[in-house]
């Protein structure tokens, strides 16, 4: 069942980044169908995991339009049948910059929606690769539906100073994968509350905003919280001295990709944290997808946007954020998404009743009982180590008698 | 005011706020005249949670300051902790211009901005940036190069960041008093600078104080600061241990490792019972000793070895090369048992130590609580440094004067 929605959409890795990207998210979710990877270094292709792999390779001085007409067809059939193509890659390398907006064209020429999320190289790359890097952008932009961009200079502030150069690199890759997966899973959601492709391409879609992605995950009964905040604190949410993004944001999409026993209340609480953490007149709307096994992380995507927006041409009634949280998936959801949506509607609505506050709050009791006074005070972590439960707890520590110590 | 000025140093501690007001006097030294004190509500893990107690409390101890000196405060140096503060060692580099072979002095100002120009978290920023040696065309460890021929200026620094509005907290709770803000000085540094000597400087040490919130910790050698931490667990944790491990509240675990723990290996300790009598909400019980410490040294021995992991880490055989060994300060440094537990974890000599070269109010400086705040008044006295010629004093201010930046907020 979930094939069939995911075959119908192509993620497509170009270039050296794209590749790694692709890889990562290949690795990370080994069932995902619907990889590709093109690249111009064959090496580079024999090493990826992703199945599907396009050879770009042009002889030295040979056009690369034509390089291009030598794989277009093989790149037509790979995609066709598809709804939606996500295409990756940085900007700035030959093969990205040419590629990245040949393919978006013949995408879209095939009638196929095309979303793009590139990276913009950073600065100490040169300005030489920037330039070419702004120059493809345009192009993608006039091409594409919706282009997803990732200044690397902007992931910096998340970088450590001492970081090794790779590790930028790194960096760079994990937040595109990040980005590429938010919209992958905004595209997606069949769940009962849906993001509309009209949704994403109004975050996306307009020149001179910046868009800005937070992706977290987390597991266990406090996930919710723990998500939030790891999705809160991603670099690209932040703006260098400024601090979080959101609040300056014109629209968010927040997505909630989970197990199955993921709450209505866990849903309203996450609304109402990003209502707290983003301005009066910012626009939410919210997905939920909820089919993944119990006990599946919860992962939470943001994408936002801030400076001059295009509003979605239809303005949908319904979709904002009031009746998002107090959705009873309304009566339309269904006929929206009829086959998946059966089984999780009914997974969705039945933890509202039991559920929700029962769950968190034994947990949290014990848990606090353990940090005693600094209960409430900024954890010591370090190398993940809750320091401030005490030594002897946390190494196993039988003390001699403590019962006894009680006499009256 | 000519030759003696009047400095005051203001530690806001997770446990206690203090003031100390200290002479500086002709000879270098610096005289205690009095200190102001109170328990500090409001402070958890060395910062600021709660501003308008803290306020409150900080004007206690400053009138309390003001009654037993009869010195009107109106500016203050003030000692900053927390464990957003990381720190590192960066190399600035300068080329003179061709026309040019001598250095000068703006050419140290130059290789500090070099050596500063590494990207920080957004939301940081420097607190200091302390020169460790500098190097003139391949020549190590020029102590001033100024005047100096060369043609490549190079200088080793230890930076230590923080963030931003965390530090500012601190700040804002003493302008919300009126008070005027001289520096702010971070805490490590403060204390290493009143319970170390220069020969134990140049000997190498690492000076741990051990507080109620935090602990702080700086490595010294061959004269100059090599690393230096803050790790948020301190004398609090203890307490809280015992609280949670013996089942008593709180106020009672506090007095019950201050009268009777021991950080010592609890194997070797001679075990016990110890009697806690009844009290008005209290039901009177019995401890045992063995259980007591094996909390506490399991807490103690712990920070002990973050300590060391992180400066191993930050490299290698450093702690073999500090002749002088380890300084503890601090209250912690008053639990029993604390020095040889660190000397079975450092594998170094190790001694508690407080504030020397101090004259004045002899309860204070024997107190190893009072280092960070005695050592804001050395720290101030040595960048005012308009002292006589041939002390120590007077040549470390010289050395410290131009490298300590006042921080720019």
């Amino acid at each position: 069942m979930s094939t069939v929605t995911t075959m119908r959409r192509v993620l497509v890795g170009v270039g050296n980044a794209g590749v790694s990207v692709l890889d990562r998210i290949a690795v990370a979710s080994p069932g995902l169908k619907g990889l590709m990877v093109i690249n111009n270094d064959a090496e580079s292709l024999a090493a990826s995991v992703v199945s599907t792999r396009i050879d770009f390779s042009n002889e030295a001085g040979e056009d690369l339009a034509d390089g291009f007409l030598a794989i277009e067809e093989e790149y037509a059939r790979a995609i066709s049948g598809a709804t939606s193509v996500i295409l990756c890659g940085g900007l700035g390398g030959e093969t990205g910059s040419f590629l990245l907006p040949a393919l978006a064209a013949r995408a879209k020429a095939d009638g196929i929606t095309t979303l793009a999320s590139v990276g913009i190289p950073f600065s100490f790359e040169g300005r030489q690769k920037r330039e070419l890097a702004t120059t493809a952008l345009e192009k993608l932009r006039a091409l594409c539906d919706a282009v997803a961009v990732i200044d690397n200079d902007r992931l910096s502030g998340g970088v450590p100073s001492t970081a090794a150069i790779g590790e930028a690199f790194q960096e760079a890759d994990k937040a595109l994968q990040s980005s590429v997966l938010a919209i992958q899973g905004m595209l997606s959601t069949s769940g009962p509350v849906k993001i509309t492709r009209t949704d994403l391409a109004a975050v996306l879609g307009s020149q001179g905003a910046i868009t800005h992605f937070g992706h977290g995950r987390a597991a266990g009964d406090n996930r919710l919280h723990e998500a939030l905040e790891a999705s809160f604190r991603s670099p690209l949410l932040t703006i260098p001295g400024k601090g979080s993004a959101l609040r300056e944001a014109s629209m968010v999409l927040l997505l909630l990709e989970g197990p199955s026993d993921l709450s209505f209340a866990e849903v309203q609480r996450a609304v109402s944290e990003m209502e707290r953490m983003t301005g009066d007149r910012c626009q939410i709307k919210v997905g939920v997808h909820a089919s993944a096994a119990p006990g599946a992380p919860l992962d939470i995507s943001i994408i936002a946007s801030s400076g001059t927006l295009r509003q979605p041409a239809v303005k949908k009634a319904g979709e904002s954020l009031a009746s998002a949280a107090s959705t009873q998936p309304s009566p339309r959801e269904p006929a929206a998404a009829p086959i998946p949506g059966e089984v999780k509607e009914v997974r969705h609505s039945k933890p509202v009743k039991q559920n929700p506050v029962k769950q968190t709050q034994g947990v949290l009791d014990l848990e606090n009982y353990q940090r005693g006074r600094f209960d409430k005070s900024e954890p010591t972590i370090v190398n993940g180590d809750d320091l401030d439960i005490p030594t002897f707890l946390r190494k196993g520590i039988k003390l001699g008698t403590p019962r006894d110590t009680e006499k009256n | 005011m000519a030759n003696e000025q009047i400095f005051v140093g203001l530690e806001i501690g997770t446990t206690k706020i203090c003031v100390i007001v200290a002479e500086g006097r002709a000879d270098g030294t610096i005289s205690i005249l009095g200190v102001g004190e109170t328990p500090s509500r409001g402070v958890r893990k060395g910062e600021i949670v709660d501003l308008a107690t803290v306020s409150d409390c900080v004007r206690e101890a400053l009138l309390d300051a003001e009654d037993k000196t009869n010195v009107e405060i109106a500016n203050v140096w003030v000692a900053i902790t927390g464990s957003h503060f990381r720190s590192f060692n960066n190399r600035g580099t300068f080329m003179l211009p061709e026309d040019r072979d001598e250095i000068l002095e703006e050419d140290l100002q130059t290789v500090e901005i070099n050596a500063k120009e590494v990207s920080l978290p957004a939301a940081n920023s420097f607190l200091h940036t302390i020169i460790q040696s500098y190097h003139v065309d391949g020549n190590e460890n020029v102590l001033s190069p100024v005047g100096m021929a060369g043609s490549r200026l190079e200088a080793d620094f230890h930076i230590i960041h923080g963030v931003k509005t965390r530090i500012q907290n601190t700040l804002r709770c003493i302008e919300s008093l009126k008070l005027g803000i001289e520096d702010v000085v971070m805490s490590s540094l403060a204390s290493a600078l009143v319970v170390l000597t220069q020969q134990q400087k140049d000997l190498g040490a690492l000076v741990i104080d051990m507080g109620g919130g935090t602990t702080d910790y700086l490595v010294y050698l061959d004269g100059a600061i090599r690393h230096s931490g803050v790790l948020a667990l301190g004398g609090d944790h203890i307490t809280n241990d015992i609280s949670i491990g013996l089942r008593l509240p709180i106020a009672r675990a506090e007095i019950l490792k201050i009268k009777e723990g021991s950080a010592d290996d609890p194997d070797k300790s001679e075990g016990g019972i110890i009697t806690l009598k009844n009290d008005p909400g209290f039901h009177g019980c019995e401890i045992d000793r063995k259980a007591l410490n094996t909390v506490i040294h399991l807490r103690v021995r712990e920070i002990f070895e973050l300590i060391r992991n992180d400066i191993e880490s930050s490299g290698e055989g450093m702690l073999g090369m500090l002749g002088a060994g380890v300084m503890i300060t601090g209250g912690c440094a008053r639990l029993r048992g604390i020095a040889q537990l660190a000397e079975e974890v450092f594998e170094i000599p190790v001694q508690l130590t407080r504030a020397k070269d101090v004259g004045g109010a002899t309860q204070t400086f024997e107190n190893p609580q009072f280092s960070t705040a005695i050592g804001l008044a050395k720290y101030a006295m040595a960048v005012s440094g308009n002292l006589p010629r041939e002390s120590i004093i007077q040549k470390v201010a010289h050395r410290v004067g131009g490298l300590f930046r006042r921080k720019q907020r």
